[in-house]
């Protein structure tokens, strides 16, 4: 189990790091479906079956690809940032700003009480368990989140539409 | 030996590191986006591993979960939307350029 963890943990991290630092923007987006890779092997691996699916059709299904769209609507921006922006100023204040988040983390987890906790009980969360919660007391928020989905792709259209509408 | 949670919640605050860190320091905005989805999935991955460490028995966790994960998705489906109307308007998607709005 805990060698599980480390080889998905680095998978993970490489992804991420890849992700945010290479130059080519496609690259980017593989290295970002690894990362996506990476988190639903965690899941898998923390027994939420159900999540680690989830991730997989959403995210690396769904989010990766309409990343890789945007991408190509965008064409003549897909090559490389001038070497400027690396080591500037903003550069160094975001590089300083999320170590600092990092340093902050790790001290405050360095002295919980609760990082040493392993695991706690029987598994509940079985697909038809959370089919049938979801249909019984959540079915309210669902209901909403439906609703919020709709509105996200009339909103997503209508902002990516505005320059045709505005043509004729 | 087996896992703690102290180790998920050391590796999503890395996560989280990384995925600010290509926020701030990129100038694409798509990439920048992708660094707020790195730093939602190291979020929810956290939520994940408390579920398991700690609640394990309830579902109510894994729930929001869910709905944070259906609520990511909305947003970068907007995101890009956005990115593609700004490039239109711009013909770049550099963000130090996107300053319409600047004082």
């Amino acid at each position: 189990m805990n060698a599980a963890f480390w080889i998905l943990a680095v998978i993970t991290l490489m992804g991420a790091l890849l992700a945010i630092s290479l130059r080519n923007l496609v690259h980017c987006v593989l290295s970002l479906i690894l990362f996506f890779l990476g988190v639903a092997g965690n899941y898998f691996l923390l027994r939420a079956d159900f999540l680690g699916a989830v991730q997989i059709l959403i995210y690396i299904g769904a989010v990766a690809v309409l990343i890789l769209f945007a991408i190509m609507l965008t064409r003549n921006v897909t090559g490389t940032e001038g070497p400027r922006d690396m080591f500037g100023l903003g550069w160094w204040a975001g590089l300083i700003t999320a170590a600092l988040v990092a340093v902050a983390v790790w001290i405050t987890l360095r002295s919980a009480p609760e990082a040493g906790v392993t695991s706690a009980g029987q598994a509940v969360g079985s697909v038809e368990a959370i089919g049938r919660e979801l249909l019984t007391q959540w079915v309210v928020p669902l209901e909403v989140l439906g609703v919020l989905l709709t509105a996200a792709l009339i909103g997503a259209v209508v902002i990516a539409l505005e320059e045709v509408r505005r043509r004729r | 030996m087996s896992i703690t949670l102290g180790q998920y919640l050391m590796l999503s605050g890395v996560l989280f590191a990384v995925g600010l860190c290509g926020a701030l320091t990129r100038r694409n905005a798509i990439i920048v986006l992708m660094g707020i989805e790195i730093m939602f999935n190291a979020g929810i991955l956290n939520l994940v591993a408390f579920w398991h460490f700690k609640h394990f028995t309830t579902i109510t966790p894994l729930m929001f979960a869910i709905f944070a994960i259906a609520v990511a998705a909305a947003e970068s489906a907007v995101g890009l939307a956005l990115v593609i109307a700004i490039y239109r308007q711009y013909k770049s998607v550099d963000v130090q350029e996107m300053r319409a709005l600047k004082g």
